[in-house]
């Protein structure tokens, strides 16, 4: 199994096919270079030829115009630009959230204790110690990419994805955390994914909401505490 | 309006889909064959971002409650209206109370459905996309079933110059298809572009991603597409963090076997990424079918703009001449 994070000296920017750039920032995962990183955001959003922004975990996606943006222009403009953005603490609010560690929906917890050599208790004692902070837009609308995670739980992703129930998906993936949306109505019940389910949270406050100009419910930089409610063994 | 009269699952309503909100974990969704889709709404003189119906399963049945020009491309589906067969990417009026019947394609997967003034389904997020996978968009958020009924947006009342209608040349004729130099017969050749990871897979690996062929498996859909090859082997296996990506994406789990990201494929990701299938081709991905081979040829970003190039101008010339093919219905009245 692999274990190590790729770490890089100095920013990159490479082509994410034809139309798109993303900026990868130098360092280890981090919040200061992550404030960077939503105001660097903010501020490509009006270049021109851009036509999305999308921040990842210490890195940026950029998505240009396929026809009318010059990417080695644009990528150059990135480099120059981000040693000259400063971090910065954002408002913030917290989420407390109540989980179920394990059972059906946390099913790789036994896996993921053994594969530490820790006892499953452990695991969930590291998990819900931190406070996380949502660092980035998830892979659909909801609750994002948490940061903050114990680095003593790193978890490679599963070899092939899995098939993992939806619906308040406590999860780990590398060296990260994340938590799903509940699951919707009609939507399917199962989900392929790499990560690592280790609980649920049954009663989550409804992440997004499409009427609303800004639907996610927590923000960039807004901070999430699990709780232990229950461990299923 | 249109009535839905049958349909298997997963057949949806579809634009352009969403840009601007990936900021909130929203991916882009909308046609897979984007160039079928535009081409459908040119020849009807749609705006470019009207909705259409998106077809991936057959066979299905609907009925035109009021009278219409429609516009059919994509994946020839032998369409009949009532009774009478119709050439592929062909428009044609069709009347109230007749019923329009799409089979099962001999080639290609996907087919494409407009109307005049394109579907009526109220926008969420500056599209009216269905994402089948977060349920909203589209009509209610979900695949279209029998008894819907879609209503279009207003348009300038129109008749075709010709009663039986007038086509288009398709894309896949009409666009210069890439070159492989060892892609067999019916093989689908698509530019790639190398992305940041390219460099740590090995030597074998990075041979095999242009010289091997990749076959789509049955594990291929909206979301993605799983190939099966070779296996492609990084020479150390490092996690990555998460990032946003893009349709048309390479990634490669650990597996070694490669997935293509698409339309409704997550907004960001964590497994390596090897390339990017240029946008101008993600429609050809669109028309492979489970069991088709795929070939992967390099491409710099001066062929990648002029593939776009391509594309917009083929569609703007579709949509001048199609122009001449209509008339306003007070004109015809005269």
């Amino acid at each position: 199994m692999n274990s190590g994070v790729i770490v890089l000296a100095e920013p990159r920017v490479s082509l994410c096919g034809s139309a798109a750039l993303l900026l990868d920032a130098e360092g280890p995962l981090a919040l200061p270079t992550q404030e960077r990183i939503w105001r660097l955001s903010g501020e490509v959003r009006q270049w021109d030829g851009v036509v999305d922004v999308q921040p990842g975990m210490n890195s940026l996606l950029v998505v240009l115009d396929p026809l009318d943006a010059d990417p080695a222009l644009l990528s150059a403009r990135l480099l120059e630009v981000w040693p000259t953005i400063e971090a910065g603490r954002i408002a913030s609010r917290l989420l407390e959230v109540g989980v179920v560690y394990g059972g059906e929906g946390g099913q790789d917890l036994p896996a993921l204790a053994a594969y530490h050599r820790l006892d499953i208790g452990a695991v969930v004692a590291l998990h819900a110690a931190p406070e996380y902070v949502v660092f980035a837009p998830g892979v659909s609308p909801g609750f994002g990419y948490l940061f903050g995670l114990d680095q003593r739980l790193f978890t490679p992703r599963h070899k092939v994805p899995v098939m993992r129930p939806v619906g308040g998906r406590v999860a780990i993936g590398g060296g990260q955390a994340n938590l799903g949306s509940p699951r919707m109505e009609g939507g399917p019940a199962m989900q392929p994914t790499g990560w690592h389910a280790i609980g649920r949270a049954p009663a989550l406050p409804v992440p997004f909401d499409l009427s609303k100009r800004e639907p996610n419910l927590l923000s960039l930089g807004d901070r999430i505490r699990f709780r232990i409610d229950r461990i299923e063994r | 309006m249109i009535e839905i009269l049958d349909t298997p699952p997963l057949n949806s309503v579809q634009d352009l889909g969403r840009l601007g909100f990936r900021c909130h974990g929203m991916g882009r969704s909308g046609a897979m064959d984007r160039v079928a889709l535009q081409a459908a709404n040119a020849l009807l003189g749609n705006d470019e971002t009207a909705a259409g119906i998106e077809f991936q399963l057959f066979p299905a049945v609907l009925r035109f409650h009021a009278g219409t020009v429609f516009a059919l491309t994509g994946a020839d589906c032998a369409a009949r209206l009532d009774g009478h067969p119709l050439p592929p990417w062909w428009a044609m009026e069709a009347k109230a109370g007749q019923e329009l019947v799409l089979s099962p394609p001999q080639h290609g997967l996907r087919s494409y459905l407009a109307v005049q003034g394109g579907i009526d389904v109220p926008p969420v997020f500056g599209s009216r996309s269905t994402q089948m996978r977060d349920g909203f968009g589209g009509l209610a958020g979900r695949a279209l079933c029998a008894g819907d009924r879609l209503a279009a947006m207003p348009a300038p009342p129109c008749a075709t110059r010709d009663r039986a209608g007038y086509g288009a040349l398709p894309a896949s004729f009409a666009l210069a298809a890439p070159v492989h130099e060892t892609a067999g017969e019916g093989e689908i050749v698509l530019r790639v572009i190398a992305a940041a990871e390219y460099e740590q897979f090995d030597e074998a690996s990075r041979a095999s991603l242009w010289n091997m062929p990749w076959k789509v498996t049955s594990q291929s859909n909206r979301q993605g597409y799983r190939l099966a090859g070779s296996a492609l082997q990084r020479t150390e296996l490092l996690e990555m963090r998460s990032h946003g990506i893009v349709p048309g994406v390479i990634q490669v789990p650990p597996s070694g076997q490669p997935i293509i990201q698409l339309a409704d494929g997550n907004s960001a990701g964590g497994y390596p990424k090897i390339g990017v299938v240029i946008e101008a081709d993600l429609w050809r991905i669109a028309q492979a079918a489970p069991g088709n081979i795929l070939r992967f040829v390099a491409c710099t970003l001066e062929e990648a703009r002029a593939a776009e190039r391509e594309i917009a101008t083929y569609l703007a010339k579709l949509r001048r001449l199609a122009g001449y093919c209509r008339l306003p219905i007070m004109e015809k009245a005269a």
